[in-house]
């Protein structure tokens, strides 16, 4: 029995290990247990024949033979399946797509037909922006690929999905989400990534101008404050290329400390690619910069690199999806994008107000440039500036 | 200003895709039952139904290419469901041309994926290899050419995974018909166990022998076992066996040879004629909601019935012929043997929903006896809640007491 148990041991060790990268779902539908990413990428590739997941088409005919040679059947069989079950027999020849069919026994098509006739129904009818834009953004990155094959995605590679929401504040927002989804490759660092995320607040310029319209402002938020770090399962990821950048995860993890959590370790963004992570997916994890601009990220989606994925190197992290964002116009002739916000201003009609530059010179300042009436402005960022 | 959902993916033409997961699977199971009737796993016996359901024009209508990779996703995502355990062989093959069909007339271009997690690959391995021995060779032929068009992702989960934590988890909901029967008694015992019961009790009846008062005897008074136990174990599982055979051959007229070839096929379709009785029969929903009351009921579960429609409900339940709904008999009943040689059978029906007697009026009955031949002649109602019929025949009753 001993023997048994410690021969059985060993082989469970590793069937073990295999099992605990092998994603299962903790809580139904919305996240699953934490695995290691490069693991679970072995698992997939030495469980797969490389030729299913290698980017070249493969024969027909050569994959006929060798089926028929591997179930021992003979040519007529092979051409007999062939025929039967070619795709063609599927569709019942020429049909208009676009009209949904009257009277049909499926649940869905009859859904479809009543929410379709609903819409025509509604005077005003025409695509939503937010569909318009993700297609197109879609279409731009489908099967790319480089002119130089070292740029090559190598086959195999692992792709992870990761969603970046914004920071909301209001109640009345929590059912609208702003967020950008992008694609990685495992063997991409977590610093491309932080490059990757583009968010309004890296713009932001902090100072009270009104004084000093014409004061170029010198300086963006990115540039001034560059520390940022990722949270993943326990452990803080700082980005310390630069020397001005701090590890602004220390206060944290010493509170946590102090505070009776677990303890948290803290490492370098810049050293660690995603192949090396051990996360969960579905599971909402940090990305904090500028000190306090915090966005929630999650990982929706972990496979092996696809034949019709954008093959080129360069150009991931891949932006898939990005919520457009409305941007705020000038109040006065709502016709240029704001770029100064006035508080405590008798001149505007209220408190904060949004100008244009032209606006808001003609406004606030006369020929000279001598400032009129007592306010406050501030340089405005509009939010959609990424759209 | 049009707000989004979380997911961002889901405003639009076609409003929120949740509604379509339930309408899909009503579809997909309309489907399945259809081919699962078919007693066939043959791709030939797949397609009339196919086309009869008309199955490409799912994905018809003025779709933006949006939201049409998104129901794509949605639609294969569903389908896969039936591709795994705990279904039958017989509904796995099934949910693997349903695959295939969805995969090929989908209208998104470039098409997209069916996603495999790492979890299922190992059954739909064995699935294949299983196909291979009881030489199904279409089941075979269209997995590999599915494998070899590259239309799998290799992902890790079903589908993409958000935290959703606002949404009530939809329960996903094994239809019942195409489960597979467990085989627990052949699990319980195999051969392995037996031979291992046998060791003990010979082992066992050494031991007692050697503490006995008379050296080599069993000693009658700590004797506590039973001699024949192994065999007694054996002959049971073989009669239980037979049996379930011989149930399966009754009900289950077999389509032709070699379509129920070899372990997975065959043991799998008897549960269908049975449960099929007391399934209920679905409201039907249909039409392009002419009926304001049915339409507002689409669009706002939560809200209470209109009056006319309860009051409709009712009339209809009090009298009226009987809704199907599922019903079942309690209590013995009586029988006896009138005059003109007819037997007669008197009970108490009671609905489902507990105590409430049906009174309807009289109607003619069919039923239909597994064991052949037995018709339903007619049905009166008679005195206080008892129902009274007649028929010719030999009837069964079975444990639940339910008509046979």
């Amino acid at each position: 029995m001993a023997a048994a148990a410690s021969g059985g041991g060993a082989g469970d060790g590793d069937r073990a290990d295999a099992q605990e990268n092998v994603p299962t779902y903790e809580w139904e539908d919305k996240n699953t247990k934490a695995f290691h990413v490069a693991a679970f990428g072995r698992l997939w590739r030495e469980k797969l024949d490389p030729a299913l997941y290698c980017y070249q088409d493969t024969e027909e005919d050569a994959e006929h033979a060798q089926l028929a040679r591997e179930l021992e059947l003979s040519e007529e069989t092979m051409e007999e399946l062939r025929v039967i079950c070619s795709p063609d027999s599927l569709t019942g020849g020429d049909v208009r797509t676009d009209v949904v069919p009257h009277d049909s026994s499926l649940k869905t098509v009859r859904l479809r037909k009543r929410k379709q006739d609903y819409k025509d129904s509604l005077r005003r009818d025409f695509p939503a922006k937010q569909d318009v834009f993700a297609s197109e953004l879609e279409n731009l990155a489908i099967g790319r690929r480089p002119m130089d094959p070292e740029l090559l995605v190598p086959e195999g590679e692992i792709i992870l999905t990761v969603n970046v929401l914004y920071p909301v504040i209001f109640e009345a927002f929590k059912f609208c989400r702003h967020h950008m989804t992008l694609q990685v490759m495992g063997s991409q660092k977590l610093s491309e990534l932080r490059d990757a995320i583009c968010c309004v607040s890296d713009l932001q310029v902090y100072g009270e101008f009104s004084s000093t319209p014409d004061m170029a402002p010198e300086f963006i938020s990115k540039d001034l404050y560059k520390s940022a770090f990722f949270f993943f399962e326990g452990v803080f990821y700082d980005d310390m290329r630069y020397p001005e950048c701090t590890a602004i995860s220390k206060s944290t993890i010493e509170w946590a400390k102090s505070h009776d959590f677990p303890t948290y370790r803290s490492a370098k963004m810049e050293e660690t690619t995603f192949n090396d992570l051990v996360v969960k997916i579905g599971y909402p994890y940090l990305y904090c910069h500028q000190g306090d601009c915090e966005h929630v990220v999650i990982i929706t989606d972990i496979r092996l690199a696809h034949r019709d994925d954008c093959l080129d190197k360069n150009l991931y992290p891949l932006l898939i999806y990005k919520h457009r964002m409305l941007t705020r116009k000038c109040s006065v002739c709502n016709l240029y994008i704001s770029r100064w916000l006035t508080t405590d201003d008798h001149l505007a009609p209220m408190d904060p107000c949004l100008f244009c530059d032209m606006c808001f010179r003609t406004l606030h300042y006369d020929k000279e440039g001598n400032k009129l009436g007592h306010f406050l402005a501030y340089p405005y960022v509009d939010p959609g500036a990424f759209n | 200003m049009m707000f989004t959902s979380p997911r961002g993916e889901q405003a639009g033409t076609l409003g929120r895709m949740d509604n379509y997961i339930q309408a899909l699977k009503a579809d997909f199971e309309e489907l399945l039952g259809q081919f699962q009737r078919t007693d066939s796993v043959r791709y030939e016996n797949f397609l009339p139904i196919w086309r009869n359901l008309d199955f490409p024009s799912l994905f018809y209508g003025k779709i933006v290419p949006n939201e049409m990779r998104i129901f794509c996703r949605l639609a294969l995502a569903t389908a896969y469901q039936y591709f795994l355990p705990p279904y039958t062989f017989q509904i796995r093959v099934g949910g693997l041309y349903l695959l295939y069909g969805l995969y090929h007339t989908q209208l998104a271009s470039p098409k997209e994926k069916i996603r495999i997690a790492l979890k299922d690959w190992e059954e739909v391995m064995k699935f294949q290899q299983d196909a291979a021995n009881a030489q199904h060779y279409d089941v075979v032929y269209i997995l590999r050419k599915l494998l070899s068009e590259k239309s799998f992702y290799f992902a890790a989960m079903p589908k993409q995974l958000n935290y959703q934590s606002k949404k009530k988890p939809l329960r996903n909901e094994v239809c019942e018909e195409f489960r597979e029967r467990p085989q627990r008694v052949k699990d319980l015992i195999s051969m392995d166990t037996l031979e291992e019961v046998m060791n003990v009790q010979q082992h066992y009846e050494k031991m007692k022998a050697a503490i006995s008062a008379t050296p080599g005897q069993l000693d009658s008074a700590i004797n506590f076992i039973r001699k024949d136990l192994v065999s007694q174990l054996r002959s049971t599982m073989m009669e239980y066996h037979k049996l379930e055979e011989q149930q399966s051959r009754d009900t289950v007229p077999k389509s032709g040879d070699g379509d129920n070839a070899a372990g997975e096929g065959s043991s799998e379709q008897q549960e269908a004629s049975k449960s099929r009785r007391h399934r209920q029969v679905e409201m039907d929903t249909s039409g392009s909601g002419t009926d304001p009351s049915q339409l507002v009921l689409f669009r706002k579960k939560k809200r209470p019935l209109s009056l006319k429609a309860r009051t409709k409900k009712n009339l209809i339940d009090k009298v009226g012929t009987l809704k199907q709904e599922a019903t079942e008999f309690t209590g013995p009943g009586m029988m006896e043997e009138n005059s003109k040689g007819f037997l007669h059978l008197k009970w108490t029906m009671r609905t489902e929903k507990g105590g409430q007697e049906w009174c309807g009026m009289g109607a003619w009955w069919e039923i239909v006896v597994r064991s052949g031949c037995c018709v339903l002649r007619e049905l009166k109602r008679s005195r206080s809640t008892a129902w009274e019929f007649s028929y010719k025949g030999a009837v069964q009753y079975d444990d639940n007491q339910c008509l046979c």
